[in-house]
């Protein structure tokens, strides 16, 4: 295992999965608490689509990435205030069309490109250093404005409308929230792909939700869950040579369901079932 | 500190609701400082609308609205840290992860504005706000595992803690049981009397509060009343809010009843 250790590419990818773990599982506490759960999907799925359009006309895929990605989560928030439609409508609406364009512009492709597939399914093996300078320097900018942020961020994930009410820029900040998603999806893809980024956002986040009643403790659980479990499934994944997408996404599956076993939570409610 | 003749919400004339939908219509009203204010009137009859005006929430689309000395013919005015709002019961989710002392904090975000990190001194506030309540000895306890009537009084300590001026209430006591609700108004007049808040208590139960405001503001899109209790309830005023089915008996009290009564 040391000497697995010694090489440049493992230890360039255990610091991006860190990186990444660290970043989906903050976020995801945002993303959890506001009930955005299925806009992180959406956008994971319209930011693939910026990649393989990149890939097909010759563009910076990550940067294609972040105008689909972007594009999406703003249509979505619009249409939420506007009360136009439901959420969960316009996301699943935006997340199969986009889906589609992907789909059609790898048709579209003369050849076949293993790398497009590696934003789908996430090769964290294969980050290349430059790769890492993009991942480390967006994350820096997305935990940045959290940190700056947290206080309303977290106020807007609680009550929305008591937050505006306050004097609380509250759509900015809502709109701000929904841009560091987009963000952290791309920033995530490469890692850990398209499909699996979702589960980086949601897992550590809800996992942490079954075990604290404090905001500040549920954010510490979260991105030390998140942090860990990515930095295992790497281990996991080079150890066994299997795929590190799936090893870290089941490791946290589990540990979640672990959490929701043991959850205080949990006892609680069943007391107050059985006194009743 | 208390000059009854400065009013410090001023609505002329003003109309509020949406293109094809108006929900107030031709408002003036002057509500002044340290008054204690119920507004009463049927469903839809725009009472939370109001209350959403106060807060800057909602431009008039006609007439104008001046909270302290500021004309709220826009919005997002800086004012509303200055209005505590305590918002209709919603579903308060009995697993969301945050303390009633964090719940209470929350209180301090608006007044501190942006890019302030909450010290030493909002802390203190959000204890003062909760002792005020009666809740300091819960700061540490989930919102979730507390009763209903429990969880309002964090919520009144969150507003509390923006140290408003007025003090904005929309149906607090719904869905309380009977002990909770008087316990709630207890502290509501409590308040008023011992911190001069204005007050503006949004309220079905006019039995509840009409003891114990200043003045009963009677709402059915229009302004139907705005004066003390004894000149609101009076039977041809309140008929043409609720129509037949309220009664008012020899010793003013009122009844809403579902349906027609017979003496």
């Amino acid at each position: 295992m040391l000497d697995l250790l010694a090489y440049d590419f493992m230890q360039r990818s255990l610091l991006a999965a860190a990186i990444v773990g660290g970043l989906c599982s903050v976020i995801g506490v945002f993303v959890v608490l506001r009930g955005l759960a299925f806009v992180g999907a959406g956008t994971s799925h319209a930011a693939f689509a910026g990649v393989t359009l990149g890939y097909l006309m010759g563009w910076p895929p990550l940067l294609l990435a972040i105008v689909f990605g972007l594009a999406t989560v703003w249509i979505t928030g619009w249409v939420e205030e506007r009360g136009r439609m439901k959420l969960d409508v316009s996301i699943g609406i935006l997340y199969t069309a986009t889906m589609a364009l992907g789909i059609l512009f790898i048709g579209l492709m003369k050849n076949y490109n293993a790398e497009v597939y590696g934003y789908l399914f996430g090769s964290v093996l294969s980050v290349t250093p430059e790769e890492l300078s993009v991942i480390g320097a967006l994350t820096v900018l997305v935990l940045g404005l959290l940190l700056l942020f947290s206080k309303e961020l977290y106020f807007i994930a609680f009550d929305q409308e008591m937050a505006e009410a306050s004097g609380v820029p509250a759509r900015q900040i809502f709109f701000l929230l929904l841009t560091l998603v987009a963000l952290t999806v791309v920033v995530s893809l490469k890692t850990v792909g398209a499909i699996l980024v979702f589960a980086m956002i949601l897992i550590p986040a809800s996992t942490a939700y079954q075990l604290t009643h404090s905001l500040a403790t549920l954010t510490l659980y979260s991105a030390t869950i998140g942090i860990f479990t990515s930095i295992a499934g790497v281990l996991i994944s080079a150890f066994w040579d299997v795929p590190s997408g799936p090893a870290i996404v089941l490791l946290a599956t589990t540990i979640f369901f672990i959490a929701v076993f043991f959850s205080p939570k949990r006892e609680r409610r069943t007391r107050l079932v059985h006194t009743h | 500190m208390l000059d009854p003749r400065e009013p410090i919400i001023r609505f002329e004339h003003a109309s509020f609701g949406f293109p094809g939908l108006i929900a107030l219509k031709d408002i003036s009203l002057a509500i002044y400082d340290g008054e204690f204010v119920g507004v009463i009137g049927p469903n839809g009859s725009g009472k939370t609308t109001l209350c959403r005006a106060v807060l800057g929430l909602l431009a008039p689309v006609e007439g104008h609205l001046h909270i302290f000395d500021c004309a709220c013919n826009e919005l997002r005015c800086h004012h509303r840290a200055k209005i505590g709002y305590l918002p209709q019961k919603g579903v308060v989710d009995r697993n969301f992860p945050v303390t009633v002392l964090e719940t209470v904090m929350m209180g301090r975000y608006g007044a501190l504005g942006l890019f302030k990190r909450p010290g030493k001194k909002d802390r203190d506030i959000a204890q003062e706000a909760l002792a005020q309540v009666g809740m300091d000895s819960h700061k540490n306890h989930a919102l979730g595992q507390l009763s209903g009537g429990q969880q309002q009084r964090v919520f009144i300590a969150r507003a509390l803690a923006q140290q408003p001026k007025v003090l904005i209430l929309d149906e607090p006591t719904t869905g309380l049981d009977i002990t909770a609700q008087h316990n709630v108004i207890e502290l509501v007049q409590q308040l008023h009397d011992e911190l001069k808040l204005t007050v503006l208590l949004i309220t079905h139960d006019i039995n509840m509060i009409r003891s114990r405001v200043d003045r009963l503001v009677l709402l059915k899109t229009r302004l139907f009343a705005a004066a003390p209790p004894a000149e609101v309830l009076k039977p041809e005023i309140l008929h043409q809010v609720y129509g037949k089915d309220l009664v008012i008996t020899e010793k003013d009290l009122v009844i809403v009843e579902d349906y027609h009564h017979h003496h």
